[in-house]
């Protein structure tokens, strides 16, 4: 198995493949392999979407994706729509 | 005169019949749906988990005709009459089971059981094991109307066996009624003759045909999982170009990418990919689910292993706390004759071993499988648990945990486990639709004893009602603890 942890700093929902799997801030366990990688709305968030490779992860040490919070004024009404 | 007028209608009948006999077939998908319609797993509601996935239940029953129907139905009764009263009254581990994956005979009690619920125990017995489902078989080829049907090139044997099963064993039901049932999700396994793929009467992999599952019988499901090679003949389903809306999951997209780092996720994507219809009519010619996996558990575990699956998705949300997967593995082990004779096995003992040989490898593999993965999971917990505690004795901030830790339970019946002379007994019993009332009452008891005297399940009932394990420390750990 191989560990992924997804950073952002709200509480969110974390999307897998196009799955909901679990939430942001905690590790989370997949198959080794390329995984799409995004989060449930609202979409104030950046990127949209990040597709990680899981490979020689460790619980301890797991896979960490990063997404920032957009300003308000940035935020799409779905995502890839302009503001 | 009359004689020749008869002879000519008989003739003329037949001839229609033979005409006419066609299998009943798949039925096109429309429209794709949301990934949450049709027979599948219920997708996950994140925000209002459900108390049932607490302690998640799956079993598993193997192939090995009425002896595996028997024995798995012995095992559905024994887990009814244990008491595990979470919630302050009377709750069976039966009530808690979520999910069945069922093999050839274990097809059927798993398909029955899902379909009828309580009301299986007072009717599967007469309706399926009780009975000479080989000899009835054998009376409807017989029948002159299905003989003439028989030589149409569009009928064999298997539809004939289906017809059996819809109306005398599943009542006509078909999938839309399954679908209509609450848990356990039933799996039923085929394989494809083409290149042996697992098969899932799912709509996940109706998806890839083209086609609705809502219709299709579970009597004709049952008859795929149970097609024998070489005694019948194969269900064909035909293959239609993808509903509109169709989108290919993106975990079978994204295994395509990385074969050499995951072949097997890679091999399981271009199986759901060779089921799609291209330009051309394409079919998938389905035998027995044994070929690919006579103990069922592969379906389980790709449920937990892929990122679509429905057991990854619910541990990932932290909702299980409890995983709990029961093999009821009917496997035989009559004695060996072909070793003891100097000349070479002939053409029928050839044909039979073909079929069967790979099974025994390929289910200890995947018990193996089993329990490494549940391990894996538990190791990870531990190590994360163990470095956080330290930490806190120094006050340094702690590592991130998983949302839940789960205990694993993997619990196998077999008649391995039996003492002699019974285990050499029930691994002698033959594979076959029609057993003497005594072994199937012998086995329906036997599954029972077995459940009682399994170490593993004893242990996680102990665990289940906060008992202490003779001889175990605090903080017991380990499979079932």
């Amino acid at each position: 198995m191989e560990y992924l942890i997804v950073k952002f700093p709200e509480t969110r929902e974390v999307r897998v493949d196009g799955v909901p799997h679990g939430r942001t801030n905690i590790v989370l366990q997949f198959e080794a392999g390329i995984h799409d990688v995004t989060l449930g709305p609202p979409w104030n968030f950046a990127p949209l979407e990040q597709k990680v490779l899981l490979l020689n992860t460790a619980a301890l040490a797991p896979y960490q994706v990063e997404f920032r919070v957009l300003p308000p004024a940035s935020i799409p009404i779905s995502p890839g729509s302009p503001p | 005169m009359v004689r020749a007028r008869l002879g000519a209608l008989v003739v003329l009948f037949s001839l229609v019949a033979v005409g006419c006999a066609h299998y009943p077939l798949n039925a096109p998908l429309a429209t794709a749906g949301d990934g949450r319609t049709g027979y599948r797993f219920p997708a996950m509601v994140v925000e209002r988990p459900d108390p049932a996935d607490e302690i998640f239940v799956c079993l598993s029953f193997s192939g090995g005709g009425t002896r595996a129907a028997a024995f798995s139905y012995g095992a559905l009764l024994r887990l009814r009459n244990i008491d595990i009263g979470r919630t302050g009254r009377p709750r069976s581990l039966l009530d808690e089971v979520d999910c069945i994956a069922g093999i050839s005979g274990g097809a059927f009690t798993a398909a029955y059981y899902g379909l009828f619920g309580a009301a299986t125990f007072d009717r599967f017995y007469d309706r399926f094991l009780a009975r000479d489902i080989q000899g009835e078989l054998a009376l409807s080829a017989l029948n002159p109307v299905n003989l003439a049907r028989l030589a149409s090139p569009y009928f064999s044997r298997i539809d004939l066996a289906a017809e059996l099963y819809d109306t005398t064993v599943f009542g006509g039901a078909t999938y839309a009624a399954l679908a209509k049932r609450p848990r356990p999700f039933v799996i039923l396994h085929a394989t494809s003759m083409a290149n042996g793929a697992p098969f899932e009467f799912t709509q996940d992999d109706f998806d890839f045909l083209g086609s609705d599952l809502g219709s299709f019988h579970v009597g004709r499901a049952a008859a795929a999982s149970s097609a024998f090679p070489f005694l019948l003949s194969p269900v064909s389903l035909r293959s239609y170009p993808p509903a509109a809306g169709f989108v290919i999951p993106r975990d079978v997209s994204r295994a395509l990418e990385t074969r050499e780092l995951n072949p097997s996720r890679y091999a399981w994507a271009r199986q759901r990919l060779d089921l799609m219809a291209g330009q051309e009519e394409k079919w998938l010619h389905l035998l027995d689910g044994g070929l690919a996996d006579n103990i069922g558990l592969r379906s389980v575990l790709r449920a937990y292993d892929r990122s679509g699956g429905f057991i990854a998705q619910r541990i990932n949300a932290g909702h299980i706390k409890r995983l709990i997967v029961i093999a009821v593995n009917a496997r035989t082990d009559p004695p060996e004759q072909l070793s003891r004779q100097a000349r070479s096995p002939g053409l029928a003992d050839v044909f039979m071993k073909t079929a069967t040989v790979s099974m025994e490898s390929l289910s200890a593999d995947t018990i193996d499988y089993a329990i490494n993965r549940q391990s894996e999971r538990e190791q990870a917990q531990t190590n994360v648990r163990l470095c956080n505690q330290r930490l806190a004795g120094c006050g340094a901030e702690p590592f991130p945990t998983f949302a839940q830790e789960i205990r694993t339970c993997f619990v196998e019946i077999s008649f391995e486990g039996l003492p002699s002379p019974a285990r050499e007994q029930f691994l002698s019993l033959p594979t076959t639709f029609a057993l003497p009332e005594e072994s199937v009452k012998r086995l329906i008891e036997v599954a029972g004893t077995l459940l009682d005297s399994s170490p593993s399940l004893q242990k996680l009932l102990r665990a289940l009602r906060g008992e202490p394990t003779p001889g175990a420390g605090v903080g017991e750990s380990g499979n079932c603890s």
